[in-house]
């Protein structure tokens, strides 16, 4: 380990040397410790030190973004974990059925130790930054001063509302569900801001708003209010509401496929399924948030933004298309094996519109994933007049994109629909008319989509930006609040005919949920790369260049490495803490099986194409 | 062997490794772990297989007055900064293209002074139309052209004269740019932000404006 001031000369040595970066950062995923021992053992801190390295195990950049992106992932999960179970909270206090409510406290019971376990990355965390960076942190710490102070008092009070919601969920039943509900409103608020205070310092990194007159705190907002900062808080809350949902499905899934009895089955089955309609719930407005994210950066600063999505960057935005790409087909795939196995008798009846939707999902796709640009030979570029494709060349822009992005959306939205309705028969007098409405509703919308999509060859970029795709997302979410509301009133006074079973799936809607959670962390991943490497070569951009060895932004395929062993370790990380949070249960016979076998029936169905026969089982 | 043979090699194993705990291990759990590792693999392969473009570090062009003879030894220097540093290309084309956003600058040496050019490069919202299409004060039209001589890309004087000459010598022009125009001394690079020193900042508005944060 050393102290250095400029280590730029053995840059390309070093990114020469994967074999040696991946040894010393197995042996550093195994000894977490040393770094901090290292450091203390090292000389007397120098002012002027700019950076430290331990290139022995793999180098400093990559020591923070393996504990970086951990910790990352891991207060995504805390910050979703919360929501999803106070939303669960809320729709078992409405409805009566109480399985909901043991689900939010099974997940709740994880967040004791998810918390200390994300706080632990987070120690961990800063404890590096302030060793390997220094000079920077000197200069964060100068400007954000004052909301390090708000962060550790919000932290103490999120700290001591979770003891209040975990420890008070039986004491606060019957007439006090309400005060325990209000706590968890509380739980979620203090841990949205838990959220932006950080998410200032990284935004600030890309688009740093710097003043130097004012005081300290003038200057702390300043920073604070720049101008992606709303845009990633929006986009990271609704991607932990995901992360929590998908998480969910993951564990119900593997749960489900090791389950012995019957009534695991059962249990896990319906775990999955709301797992992986909360997971649905939030993905479908994501692309909006992530769309608003990119146009607030193009607005900020257009190099960075083309740096992204038409420099070095461009490559990962086919990967992110494919990543996505295949959420929504194992999202839809998931809903698709739960209409023909949990409804009897629904295979033949929606086999026709299953595969026409995949058909439509496997098209969008494929135009999601074609490049603006192929890579070929001079010779095939010659053959091709360029770089672009002569058919397949008019997919690779962002008109196109847009439109399957909101084609898919759509598709999905039907499937969820299409499930919620299957099973039942409409008894209402106006269900024609209503039908016929969201027919219509539906297929005009998909029509003014595409029709956009096209005229947006032939306008200028700024008019397609501003106002086309614009519209094709409020089109979108008016089809969403439209056809919702009506279904769920349709299907008020709806007679079930084929009662929904469970635990009948096969084993692969197990994998598909365990493959949905993977998608999920990887985008999380990607992007998290994408956002770090648009700055290039600035610890902020244009403020405070990055002058270290390791001022350069790797390739796609040595990041995708990273990506991956970041993933796999997130995914053994959570499944440490789900064994360790079930361990007890386990050995005191608790099972949340065996409990719910005294569960009082519920009345209603509590969420989309829910079904109170378990309810009713027991 | 390449890094990304490498790394290919690595992705391929754990590929493979997740078919055998699928087909030879019962236990659910392992298997589970089988299939999260050939997910992995198998997005790890992918992202190997499409161009592999690092973002390196501009290389700041050394100017030794003693070397630089001729205007053409300009123009080399210049041309190296127009497709590294100063990341010109990012948005202009020198010739036709379908991928450029930004005028070609094919033959602008003919076209334009160099104090023109200079004048671009250096305040690109000068000759900006005001937008009057509302009451209250005129707006700027935000031009997408960013500040060349500072931050982000920061070239100083020299690397523009550079750039400049660079610029007439591919469109055929007599280089007006001469080498007694270096000077050593006034070659530092645009400043670094020193903390809690910044001088004050107007920060963002819409339209890509690049506003200096010095």
């Amino acid at each position: 380990m050393g102290n250095h001031g400029d280590m730029r000369p053995t840059l390309v040595e070093q990114y020469r040397r994967p074999a040696a970066q991946v040894t010393g950062l197995a042996v550093a995923i195994s000894l977490l410790a040393l770094p901090a021992l290292g450091l203390a053992q090292d000389a007397p801190t120098s002012v002027a030190t700019a950076y430290r390295d331990i290139p022995q195990l793999g180098g400093s950049r990559n020591l923070i973004w393996v504990i970086a992106q951990l910790h990352l992932l891991l207060a995504g999960f805390v910050l979703g974990v919360p929501i999803f179970a106070w939303l669960c909270e809320i729709v078992g206090w409405k409805t009566g059925e109480k399985r909901y409510d043991k689900l939010a406290k099974e997940f709740t019971k994880l967040l004791t130790s998810s918390y200390a376990t994300t706080a632990l990355f987070g120690g961990i965390l800063l404890f590096m930054l302030i060793g390997f960076y220094p000079k920077l942190m000197a200069y964060l710490s100068d400007i954000f001063f004052p909301s390090f102070v708000v962060y550790c008092g919000l932290f103490l009070i999120e700290t001591a509302t979770l003891y209040l919601y975990w420890y008070g969920w039986d004491a606060m039943q019957g007439t006090k569900k309400p005060l325990h509900l209000f706590l968890g409103f509380l739980l979620n608020v203090f841990a949205f801001f838990i959220m932006i205070v950080p998410n200032s310092w990284a935004t600030f990194q890309a688009s740093p708003v710097v003043i130097a007159e004012g005081s300290d705190f003038a200057r702390a907002w300043a920073a604070t209010w720049n101008p992606t900062w709303w845009p990633v808080n929006i986009h990271r809350l609704i991607a932990n509401v995901v992360l929590g949902g998908y998480i969910c499905g993951a564990y119900a899934g593997i749960r489900y496929l090791s389950a012995q009895t019957a009534e695991e089955r059962d249990h896990y089955d319906w775990m999955g399924y709301v797992g992986n309609f909360i997971g649905v719930f939030g993905l479908l407005p994501l692309p909006f948030a992530g769309y608003w994210l990119m146009r607030e950066i193009y607005q900020y600063n257009q190099q960075m933004g083309i740096t992204l999505m038409g420099g070095f960057l461009s490559w990962l935005f086919i990967l992110q298309a494919m990543l996505i790409g295949v959420l929504f087909l194992g999202s839809n795939y998931y809903f698709w094996l739960g209409i023909t196995h949990r409804i009897p008798g629904s295979e033949i009846k929606y086999r026709k519109p299953i595969m026409t939707m995949l058909v439509i999902l496997l098209l969008c796709l494929g135009v999601w994933m074609t490049p603006h640009s192929l890579v070929a030979s001079l010779e095939e570029a010659r053959k091709m007049g360029g770089t672009h494709h002569p058919l397949l060349g008019v997919f690779g822009v962002m008109s196109a994109k847009m439109t399957v992005a909101n084609l898919m959306i759509l598709v999905t939205f039907m499937s969820f629909i299409m499930y919620w309705r299957a099973g039942k028969e409409e008894t209402a007098g106006w269900a024609k008319v209503a039908k016929a409405l969201m027919s219509g509703v539906l297929v005009i919308a998909g029509i003014v989509v595409i029709v956009l999509g096209v005229w947006g060859y032939f306008v200028p970029a700024i008019i397609r930006i501003n106002y086309f795709s614009v519209a094709q997302v409020l089109i979108v979410l008016f089809v969403m609040l439209t056809i919702t509301p009506l279904t769920a009133l349709l299907l008020r006074s709806a007679r079930t005919t084929t009662e929904m079973v469970w635990g009948r799936m096969p084993p692969r809607a197990g994998y598909a949920l365990v493959l949905n959670a993977v998608m999920v962390i990887l985008l999380m991943t990607l992007m998290g790369y994408a956002r770090s490497s648009s700055r290039v070569h600035w610890h902020i951009y244009g403020v405070m260049r990055d002058s270290s060895q390791y001022a350069f932004s790797p390739a796609l395929g040595y990041a995708a490495a990273f990506m991956s062993l970041n993933t796999f370790l997130f995914c053994m990380l959570v499944a440490f803490i789900f064994w360790v949070a079930t361990m007890g249960d386990k050995a005191k016979g608790k099972d949340p099986i065996e409990e719910k076998k005294h569960v009082p029936v519920g009345a209603y169905p509590a969420m989309a194409g829910g079904s109170q026969t378990l309810d009713k089982k027991h | 062997m390449s890094e990304v043979a490498f790394l290919q090699l690595i992705g391929l194993s754990v590929v493979g490794l997740g078919i055998a705990v699928l087909l030879f291990i019962k236990a659910r759990f392992a298997r589970v772990v089988g299939f999260v590792a050939i997910v992995l693999g198998l997005f790890s392969i992918t992202a190997l297989s499409v161009p592999q473009m690092a973002s390196l570090p501009p290389v700041e062009e050394k100017f030794d007055v003693a070397n630089i003879k001729t205007a053409s030894d300009m123009a080399a220097i210049g041309q190296k900064i127009f497709f590294s540093k100063g990341q010109c290309a990012l948005c202009h084309s020198i010739g036709p293209s379908e991928s450029a956003r930004c005028p070609d600058l094919k033959g602008i040496g003919a076209k334009l002074t160099r104090e023109f050019m200079y004048e671009s490069l250096t305040q690109p919202q000068a000759y900006i139309y005001l937008d009057f299409r509302h009451e209250s004060q005129p707006k700027e039209y935000p031009a997408r052209m960013p500040y060349i001589n500072k931050n982000p890309i920061g070239l100083s004087k020299n690397e523009i004269l550079s750039v400049i000459a660079f610029l007439q010598q591919m469109s055929g022009e007599p280089i007006t740019v001469s080498p007694s125009e270096i000077t050593q001394a006034s070659d530092a690079p645009p400043a670094q932000a020193k903390p809690a020193q910044t001088a004050a900042v107007v920060p963002i508005h819409a339209g890509g404006l690049n506003r200096d944060l010095n």
